[in-house]
């Protein structure tokens, strides 16, 4: 699904050069759980980014279900990933302006699904994720790992192929940590794609395969299944 | 889509309330600031608008040159609507009209000055004149008829049904009343209360037959065919080909033009009042965009608190377009909340705007005009408010934003504090353009004007007394009220008469001097208090004086001779002796220097008298005095009067309105500007909470702080006064060029409207540099 082949990214202010990717590859199939690991700085998030097509990449090869997307412009971009990524976020990322219905719903907006139907299933979604009962709170009104679960609802709504998490329990307690971390693993069981960045060993064996990055390189694989 | 737009702008005004507050605020302020300009443009712009044929109506001007520069009169000879009407093609209706004339009407007890004109007929078909009752075809059929308007009807009679009845005019002939009109709307140039035969007038005033007098007005209407520029070219010798000795050039000026374009200088038009409706025009532009810029600012200084949004937005599909359709639809709400406001403001202070600027304007929401416009100004204003903002935002890359990356914001905070250099130095402008058109105005109602305008009480000659004036100067001399009392032909302030015929030995025979000529009494000099300055007075027996008259500098400048006194001037062949000179003084534009002026001792013409109290005199019991006296010699005409400085003050109504409203925007360009100040200030302050917390544990005084945070803006205000300073010094001058006597510009005025705005940004800022310099840091330093 995701083949990656001398990605390089290099950051640059006016006395600074960082190098955050270095002749990076690797290669990712539908349906894997793929854990992305390394110290501060290694690389992680800039790979999320380029993978979710937030970033390009400055040289290297980037394939998404086979089609060239490392130089794709931004309109490109964006139509391609609201379309097929969903995204999981270390701080939640909700807007505190709307509803949890609302921010679910969201994403449906952008891709233009009528309204009748985005009520029908953003309330499936909200159910399966156990929090239909909080749906016309705010944010701010909930606990940590329900805004996370809301968040892992906006990230599936759109039954994107893939999911990308970064640090998805990293603001969490343990025990909302592993219910965010079940529900990831449910919805891969179900045929979608993750990439979790991750600093934590307990989360990563979620899933089948951990990239550990050094200095924008990978530097080992584990395959866990 | 738009639904959740609606809710997000909506909860995110909710939840900012005080940042909602300052911008619609602040925009429905300069929202109804810039309707009430427009509705008076509009009514400057619709003036004479009710008459149906006004693209084809004209007045005829003429251009007449005298001593090398030109003048440009609304006064023609008697015989030209008729003259013009006969001979020059594509002229389908003319009509002659005299000046505003101020009549007594009687009926019964009732005695009322009225206002009028005496008209061809012609009037009712070139005009637009609905009338309520009679017919036109026999208006004027008999020679004493009279057509009033609804408003004098109701005066008089308390109903419209009038038509037959009589008035009696002047307390001598009757009148029959043949036709009642609807009242003419206030922003018409021509104004009357009543119409009566020209012929009446002509039968009196002989001099109406000599194309070589020009006492009246002409108003003519062009078939639609005709090109007023053939017409025109027939015109411009047209007088010569009845009187070779005439020097005027007739020309058509019209009706659109009237009210707006009516300045003349050198015989071409240099424009009138569309200079304020252009200035105006601007202001409230001006107005508008400091309050879109309060907008762009507080919403792209609060920008780091909706970047994650937008981040978000981004990350789940949303394209920079949509991004920017969001931002300028939030803008559009507000721009439209706003409106909602202003159309309240509007409603409240119209009456008082109405009193201000004396005219009858309405919301009138039954105009669609109306309605379009109010509308457009919303559009515009949240196009033009949310288009920065909304490309700014929409720009964020989502990466950034949730790294917590300092957003890149250098660009737009260097665009913030352009923006706020831009209202500062537009509202320096307006602090520096007040102060100097006040000061201009006082300049000139201050000056001296040559002769003393204060305690004359000025009152029409009516009835007898003309005649009666001897026992009534010494009625009211002895009455211990009164220094003096004198009698003309012109009103002193205007001196509205004028002749070229005058010549003198040594005087270029192929040039003209046009000389403003006033026929007076003995004591009126006295009574004035003008100065002369060389020979004597008149004597007091008109008689002795008959052939002997006494001029101002100007004049004698102008005849050039060492010993003025004693040299003889012809007119129509007869010689006069000059007797005397008076120093110069001023009459007829306020603004300019003296004309020629020539004061001839002929009781013939006399028209208005006037009377001089004692400085000590109590002003009521004076008035009250005279008014006894002069009707007791004068019964059956009610005793009407003005007071000379009163009626001098009416001269500057414009320029004090400008001043008026000038101050007025000035002010609420301020304000709007101020509430913009206030809510960046408190975002400033905001942003810096950290770095403030850190500075006050290191030990920084709360003096220190408030300096700090206010030294920011206080720079930009300083940026932008030096900006101001030139392009208010540059408008301004030129504005001042209007005037021969005028003020300097001095550089006070800049210095003082720099200070008055720096201070009144520092009290803007102060209370939110103080709220934050007082602040406990541990607090700010936990809230980073």
């Amino acid at each position: 699904m995701i083949k990656i082949a001398n990605l390089e990214k290099t950051y640059r202010t006016e006395e600074v050069e960082t190098v955050a990717l270095n002749k990076l590859s690797f290669e990712i199939k539908e349906g894997e759980f793929v854990a992305v690991m390394g110290p501060s700085g290694c690389g992680k998030s800039t790979l999320l980014n380029i993978v979710g097509l937030l970033d390009d990449p400055d040289e290297g090869s980037y394939q998404f279900n086979g089609i060239e997307v490392a130089k794709f412009n931004e309109r490109k971009r964006a139509d391609l990933r609201k379309r097929n990524i969903g995204f999981v976020f270390q701080s939640f990322n909700l807007i505190d302006e709307l509803t949890v219905f609302e921010n679910v719903e969201l994403p449906l907006i952008y891709t233009g699904v009528k309204g009748a139907d985005r009520k029908k299933r953003v309330e499936e979604v909200l159910d399966k994720m156990q929090i239909m009962h909080r749906r016309n709170h705010y944010p701010q009104q909930l606990s940590g790992g329900q805004q996370q679960r809301v968040a892992v609802a906006r990230a599936v709504v759109n039954k994107p192929k893939l999911i990308l998490a970064d640090e998805p329990t990293g603001n969490l307690d343990s025990h909302n940590g592993s219910e965010v971390m079940q529900m990831l693993t449910d919805l891969n069981e179900q045929g979608t794609t993750i990439i979790m960045v991750t600093h934590s060993e307990h989360d990563a064996r979620f899933s089948h395969r951990i990239i550990r990055m050094l200095d924008g390189q990978t530097v080992t694989e584990n395959i866990l299944v | 889509m738009i639904k959740n737009y609606f809710k997000t702008a909506f909860r995110n005004l909710w939840k900012n309330k005080s940042y909602g507050f300052l911008n619609v605020f602040g925009l429905a302020i300069g929202i109804a600031c810039a309707a009430f300009i427009f509705l008076w443009v509009e009514d400057e712009m619709s003036y004479n608008h009710q008459n149906v044929k006004r693209d084809q109506l004209y007045k005829i001007l003429e251009n007449q040159p005298y001593e090398g520069k030109t003048y440009t009169f609304s006064a023609t000879p008697g015989l030209l609507a008729k003259g013009m009407k006969d001979e020059i093609p594509g002229i389908k209706n003319a009509c002659r009209m005299t000046w505003e004339q101020y009549t007594l009407f009687n009926l019964g007890e009732k005695s009322i000055y009225e206002r009028g004109v005496y008209v061809d007929s012609s009037i009712f078909d070139m005009l637009t004149l609905p009338l309520v009752a009679g017919n036109k075809e026999n208006a004027f059929k008999q020679l004493h008829s009279l057509v009033i308007s609804e408003k004098m009807a109701a005066k008089f009679f308390g109903e419209r049904d009038v038509l037959g009845k009589t008035l009696k005019v002047d307390n001598k002939e009757e009148y029959v009343i043949t036709g009642v009109f609807k009242d003419i709307p206030q922003n018409s140039s021509i104004k009357f209360e009543w119409l009566s035969p020209f012929k009446i007038y002509n039968d009196r005033n002989g001099w109406l037959n000599e194309w070589g007098n020009n006492g009246i007005q002409t108003l003519v209407e062009l078939e639609k065919a005709t090109d007023p520029a053939t017409v025109n070219k027939k015109l411009y010798s047209y007088l010569q080909s009845k009187d070779t000795t005439i020097v005027a050039r007739p020309f058509l000026f019209g009706m659109n033009e009237w009210r707006l374009y009516s300045k003349f200088e050198e015989g071409k038009q240099t424009g009138g009042r569309i200079q304020y409706v252009r200035m105006f025009s601007t202001i409230a532009w001006i107005i508008l965009f400091i309050a879109c810029i309060n907008f762009m600012n507080l919403a792209t200084a609060r920008s780091e608190k909706r970047a994650r949004e937008v981040g978000v937005r981004k990350v789940l599909g949303a394209g920079k377009k949509i991004l920017v359709a969001q931002f300028i639809g939030e803008a559009m709400i507000l721009a439209f909340l706003s409106l909602f406001i202003a159309v309240g403001i509007i409603s409240l202070v119209l009456p008082a705007f109405n009193t201000l600027v004396e005219k009858q304007l309405s919301i009138g929401f039954n105009n669609p005009l109306h309605i379009l416009s109010l509308l457009a100004i919303g559009l515009l204003c949240g196009l033009v408010a949310g288009s920065y903002p909304a490309l700014y935002l929409s720009s964020f890359n989502p990466i950034s934003v949730f790294k917590g990356l300092k957003l890149k914001g250098s660009g737009a905070s260097l665009i913030r504090k352009g923006l706020v250099v831009v209202q500062f130095g537009l509202s320096i402008f307006f602090i520096i353009g007040t102060i100097i058109v006040y000061n201009q105005i006082q300049h000139i109602k201050n000056r001296d004007l040559g002769y003393n305008k204060d305690n004359v009480i000025q009152t029409g000659l009516r009835g007898n007394m003309k005649d009666n004036f001897g026992v009534i100067k010494q009625q009211l001399l002895s009455s211990g009220f009164v220094e003096n009392a004198a009698m003309s032909n012109l009103n002193q302030l205007y001196m509205g008469s004028s002749t070229g015929g005058y010549d003198w030995e040594g005087k270029d025979p192929s040039k003209k001097v046009l000389v403003t000529q006033d026929f007076i009494s003995p004591e009126y000099i006295k009574t004035m208090g003008i100065q002369l300055t060389k020979g004597r007075d008149f004597y007091t027996d008109p008689k002795q004086d008959s052939l002997n008259v006494i001029i101002n500098e100007t004049f004698a400048k102008i005849i050039g001779k060492k010993d003025i006194v004693g040299t003889l001037l012809r007119n129509d062949s007869t010689n006069y002796t000059v007797v005397g000179v008076v120093k110069d003084f001023v009459f007829g534009d306020m603004y300019a220097k003296s004309d020629p002026l020539i004061f001839r001792c002929w009781p013939d013409y006399f028209g208005y008298m006037y009377v001089k109290l004692k400085p000590q005199a109590n002003v009521e019991r004076a008035v009250d005095k005279i008014k006894t006296t002069i009707t007791s010699n004068n019964p059956g005409f009610p005793f009407d009067y003005i007071f000379v400085d009163d009626e001098f003050d009416k001269q500057f109504k414009s320029e004090v309105l400008i001043g008026k409203l000038s101050r007025i925007f000035a002010l609420l360009a301020i304000v709007i500007t101020c509430l913009g100040l206030f809510g960046l200030s408190a975002y400033t302050a905001e942003r810096r909470t950290k770095e403030i917390g850190i500075r006050k544990v290191l030990g920084a005084s709360v003096t220190g702080i408030t300096s700090l945070l206010s030294k920011e803006f206080l720079i930009l205000v300083l940026i932008a006064a030096v900006l101001a300073f030139p392009f208010a010094w540059w408008i301004m001058h030129g504005w001042l060029q209007d005037f021969a006597y005028r003020i300097t510009i001095s550089w006070w005025i800049f210095i003082s409207a720099a200070v008055l705005a720096m201070f009144i940004a520092l009290f803007t800022i102060s209370f939110q540099a103080i709220k934050a310099a007082l602040a406990n840091p541990v607090k700010s330093l936990r809230t980073e």
